[in-house]
């Protein structure tokens, strides 16, 4: 139902783009955190850069950056961040993104393994950008990878339609443990944009076994999911990865929030787990111990994105306004905001 | 020129050759080039729809006009053409930039698309771009920054809703990003990509790009398609003038097209002004490399130009390199004098492992393994292929029968690298080699040691067995019987009748094997053996041929494989090669898949084999199926049925049915000159058949010739008769 629901929406952006865009003139992202945003993580040639991480750029901040663009309703960074990924990128014989780039080796792309949420969001963002700016060619090039996550990224495992991290190394036959699996590769507001460029009921089905697995994959007296999931038998934390809620699954949340996804009791279950009593966030372990307390911004901004949804509680102000950071606690910082603008403005 | 152009984008996606292309062959590539534009080009379409608009010329529009020069006769000349509208913002920027370079390229270029179009007569004088974000998009081009120009191009039509780019600056920018794209792809050997994106942009492929033609070319060869390789490298020579670009296409073919590919290319070779072959500097290079895959490709056929070519560089260079060349090329030819030659100029000049490797096969080829593994011996540890050289030599050495006298440290060392290498091959050989100088434990130890490494080693279980029966551990005998119960027959059948145990071995192994398990006394070399307790020797007579060459390979059939991949014409070498390493039920594996040929010498050769294999393992009823197989000249299938009796007759014997071993021995007798071991076989039948006066007449005749068994024979009756009526 509720994708259906989705599903209409999207349709209904499809036909009137600029009434999606927000309250506010231009998108919901704002001009001001948008330049704030690329002054801090968007280089000149179109790479975002992930500061937290030696600089380098990947297929998952590339397709970030794209999103963030549509949002900022900025048609010309996207052209910019898009060139760069197209040929810096996506080389990959099977259609998909390389998904590591160096700025200081030669050849910069020093993996050219995929990672499939990376595949998802630069699809996710060129359906979106091709709709709203009646871009054949982004529509043409979103279908294409969107056929390639289909093809290469799916598996079939125990009669469930499972999206794999990546092309190689987390299958069956790949790992005693296999399948492995990331919940935080979900972004489940993808799904339906995708199925409108490249139509398979198999988008409907990665949808259904992401919530099944939210359900499932319940570590320790925090009932939160793992990073990395194996799935081999009975969902539990993957071999030779920490067994821990993480920077991985800390995103669980904010994409269930964004794509309208997950009942009222999965909600309050992330929100208790991952809250802590001044205000960060908590990322823990197999047993329910806390391991960090994040305390930017952009990651306290989950905890209170569920607030609002839950209980209409208003964001505080000193998570309102954006200041970047490092580069994935702000893109997740400006992912929030975005959502509550448009569609939860009375939390603001 | 540009025909070529068209024509090797052609080769690359349909596939037509050069020759065959027509109009529509352009307009159809042409068509899908920007219907399927796949590469996102929204700005392509907006290309072709303006430069519609002002009357101007898509590349589609160029390639067809191209098209039409090539065949005038068609209807290009009589349609009245609207008066085109050059974009010259580039030349005018590169003017304007005092790039000359850059501005006669684009001169030639607006020339080539507007035959009509005329230069200014002062290119450096034309007026600038009063379009100054313009300006800013031609500057960022020409810095390659190509995203840049993307978001320069969407922010003007933000502001601008009716701009639209010139279809020059759009047309350049994507095929400047394929350009990068493409590059990008082949350093990371992403090769549909690389060839997806020439595909879908021909007007890289150009004589100016001549390294995109070789990533494009690279990434067919990559992909196994040296054809298409091929035309790629010939487009170039063909089309292309400057002469280093020229010299290195024939250098990148030559690392990936096989040499009669190659040979397509140099045919192009030109002369130059000063009168020499434009390749010349890389010749002796490329006949090396042809030599060079001679070495791997046995059938392959070098010009013997380039074979000589190497050898006077051998001989007057002198490298050590150019020899070996020369020796790895003449012994795959089977060469080998020529071959030991080059190897001995190679290994005197500068030892290396190849030099010693390849010597040591010419050395065991023409039976010097002494030598072989005197030379081998320093560099066994340096490949996986050298030490199975040197095993192999070993194992020739000692198996030369006679057995030569081998100086004890050659044989300690032999040991020792048995030892640590844990070759079981050789260990059995030490096991035979041990019982061929009559010292069971040693041999028994060996075989042990054998078995331990290959628990399936047949062979050295049955000589394991031998061994102990000759040191009279019985229960040692029936521990292996037990092991190998079912498994094999010979093994079953150890010790049974210890007065037939000669015989028995006899008529298993009807070829030259026969006396093989004959300890021949030695006492000379008794003791340079006795002293090598841990070590190894070998003593297995060799039929010649076939085993010589199974060594010569290195590998021959020592490695257990299925043989069900095999052609019939290897699969029956590999039988044959395996009779000789006593391994005669994978043998009979092996001819079963020869039997399948469809050449009947070699099925009448399976068959045969086949049936040796059986009855040498003592399968006596599946020889006798096998020997059915295929038709056989009188010869062999008199030999056949005679081995077969003979072992029905020896299996009748032990299992106490008597009259039913005459019987065989009757059928024997209508075929078969009367083998004197098996006269004995039918004296003791009698005998036992209490046909007191047959076995004493058949013994008598035989005693007379002089034969030790028939003698005993005898006074066995004698004694039977003697006690006979007492036990009655």
């Amino acid at each position: 139902m509720r994708w259906r629901t989705a599903l209409f929406a999207g349709l209904l952006a499809l036909m009137i783009p600029v009434a999606a865009g927000g309250a506010e003139e231009g998108g919901s992202v704002s001009a001001r955190d948008w330049e704030q945003y690329k002054a801090r993580f968007l280089d000149a040639g179109g790479r975002i850069i992930d500061d937290g991480n030696g600089n380098v750029s990947h297929s998952e901040g590339q397709g970030y950056g794209l999103l963030l663009a549509v949002l900022a309703e900025n048609p010309a960074d996207f052209a910019l961040i898009w060139s760069f990924t197209r040929r810096e990128l996506l080389l990959r014989d099977d259609g998909l993104a390389a998904w590591k780039w160096s700025p200081t080796e030669t050849p910069h792309v020093v993996d050219i393994n995929n990672a499939t949420d990376g595949d998802i969001l630069i699809a996710y963002a060129l359906v979106l950008a091709g709709e709203r700016w009646q871009r054949e060619d982004y529509l043409q090039a979103a279908a294409r990878i969107a056929k390639a996550v289909l093809d290469r990224a799916v598996l079939d495992h125990g009669g469930q339609t499972l999206l794999m991290p990546g092309v190689s190394g987390f299958g069956t036959a790949d790992r005693p443990d296999g399948p492995v699996v990331n919940p935080s590769y979900w972004i489940f507001e993808a799904f339906p944009a995708l199925d409108r460029v490249a139509p398979s009921p198999r988008w409907k089905e990665l949808s259904d076994t992401g919530l099944w697995l939210l359900g499932a994959a319940q570590m320790g007296s925090r009932k939160l999911p793992a990073d990395w999931v194996s799935l081999r038998t009975t969902p539990k934390p993957a071999q030779g990865f920490p067994a821990e809620f993480g920077y991985n699954a800390l995103r669980v949340p904010l994409y269930l929030v964004r794509a309208d996804m997950g009942d009222r009791d999965l909600m309050a279950r992330l929100r208790k787990g991952i809250a802590g009593s001044d205000d960060a966030l908590i990322l823990s372990d197999a047993a329910g111990a806390v391991q960090t307390s994040l305390m930017d911004p952009g990651y306290r901004f989950v905890n209170h994105i569920l607030a609002c949804v839950l209980d209409r509680v208003p964001i505080p102000d000193s998570v309102k306004v954006f200041s970047p950071t490092l580069y994935y606690p702000s893109t997740l910082h400006l992912l929030g905001l975005s959502y509550v603008k448009e569609k939860r403005p009375e939390c603001l | 020129m540009k025909s070529s152009i068209v024509a090797i984008a052609a080769v690359m996606t349909t596939a037509i050759g050069v020759a065959g292309l027509t109009d529509g062959g352009f307009l159809r590539q042409d068509d899908k080039k920007f219907n399927s534009l796949s590469a996102a080009n929204q700005e392509a379409s907006v290309a072709v729809g303006s430069v519609a608009d002002k009357g101007g010329r898509s590349s589609a529009a160029h390639f067809t006009e191209v098209a039409q020069a090539e065949k005038p006769s068609e209807e290009g000349a009589s349609q009245a053409k609207p008066e085109p509208v050059v974009d010259e913002s580039a030349l005018r920027y590169f003017a304007a930039k005092g790039d000359t370079a850059r501005l006669q390229a684009e001169i030639s270029r607006l020339r080539s698309l507007y035959p009509d179009w005329v230069p200014p007569a002062d290119p450096l004088a034309v007026p600038r771009n009063t379009d100054v974000a313009l300006e800013t998009m031609w500057r960022l081009y020409s810095e390659g920054r190509y995203a840049e120009v993307r978001k320069a191009i969407a922010e003007r039509q933000a502001k601008e809703a009716a701009w639209q780019p010139p279809s020059d600056l759009l047309e350049r920018l994507n095929v400047a990003e394929a350009r990068a794209r493409l590059v990008n792809a082949s350093e990371l050997k992403q090769y549909e990509t690389v060839i997806s994106i020439a595909a879908s942009t021909p007007s890289l492929l150009t004589c100016s790009e001549v390294d995109v033609l070789w990533h494009v070319a690279n990434a067919f060869a990559q992909t196994k398609r040296p054809e298409r390789a091929r035309d790629a490298y010939l487009y170039v020579l063909k089309s292309c003038e400057n002469a280093p670009e020229r010299l290195a296409t024939v250098q990148k073919a030559a690392a990936v097209l096989p040499y009669a590919t190659l040979q397509d290319l140099l045919a192009l070779e030109r002369t130059t002004p000063e009168g020499v072959p434009e390749f010349e500097s890389i010749r002796d290079d490329l006949a090396r490399r042809f030599v060079a895959e001679g070495d791997e490709d046995k059938a392959l056929a070098v010009d013997p130009r380039y074979v000589q070519r190497v050898e006077t560089l051998a001989e007057t260079g002198g490298a050590a390199s150019d020899a070996l060349l020369l020796g790895w090329y003449q012994l795959r030819r089977d060469n080998m004098s020529a071959a030991e030659q080059w190897f001995r100029r190679a290994h005197d000049k500068e030892d290396s492992a190849s030099a010693s490797q390849g010597l040591a096969l010419t050395l065991i080829a023409r039976n010097a393994p002494a030598e072989a593994e005197a030379v081998l011996y320093p560099w066994r540890a340096s490949s996986p292929d050298a030490l199975a050289t040197y095993f192999a030599a070993t194992a020739n050495l000692l198996a030369i029968d006679p057995p030569v006298a081998l100086d004890a440290a050659v044989l300690a060392r032999i040991a020792q690298e048995t030892t640590k290498g844990r070759d079981a091959a050789t260990a059995q050989q030490f096991g035979w080699y041990a019982r061929a100088l009559n010292q069971p434990a040693t041999a028994a130890l060996w075989f042990a040691t054998a078995l331990r490494w290959k628990p399936d080693d047949e062979p050295s279980a049955y000589g394991l067995a031998l061994s102990r029966d000759q040191l009279g551990d019985k229960d040692g005998v029936v521990e292996i019987q037990r092991l190998w119960s079912g498994r094999s027959e010979r093994i079953a059948r150890l010790g049974e009748v210890k007065d037939k145990l000669e015989e028995v071995n006899r008529t298993q192994v009807p070829t030259a094997e026969a006396q093989a398990y004959t300890p021949p006394q030695s006492s000379t070399r008794a003791t340079a053996v006795a002293e090598v307790v841990e070590q190894p020797v070998t003593r297995r007579p060799r039929t010649g041929g076939t085993a010589q060459k199974a060594v010569r390979s290195g590998a021959g059939c020592r490695t257990t494989i299925n043989p069900a991949g095999l052609a019939p014409q290897a699969a029956l070498a590999r039988g044959w090669c395996l009779m000789d390493l006593n391994r005669p039920l994978e043998a009979a594996e092996a001819f079963e898949v020869a039997l399948q040929a469809a050449a009947s010498q070699i099925r009448e050769d399976a068959a045969y084999g086949q049936s040796l294999a059986y009855l040498r393992a003592g399968l006596t009823n599946k020889a006798a199926v096998s020997a059915t197989k295929s038709t056989q000249t009188r010869g062999r299938v008199d030999e056949l049925q005679t081995a077969i009796l003979a072992d029905r007759a020896i299996a009748a014997f032990d299992a106490k049915r008597y009259r039913e071993a005459i019987l065989f021995l009757d059928q024997l007798g209508q075929i078969s000159t009367r083998r004197q071991d098996l006269m004995v076989l039918r004296g003791y039948s009698y005998m036992n058949l209490k046909y007191y006066a047959e076995a004493r007449r058949i013994f008598e005749a035989l005693a007379a010739t002089g034969n030790r068994d028939a003698m005993q024979g005898l006074a066995a009756v004698e004694a039977s008769q003697e006690i006979w009526p007492n036990k009655n």
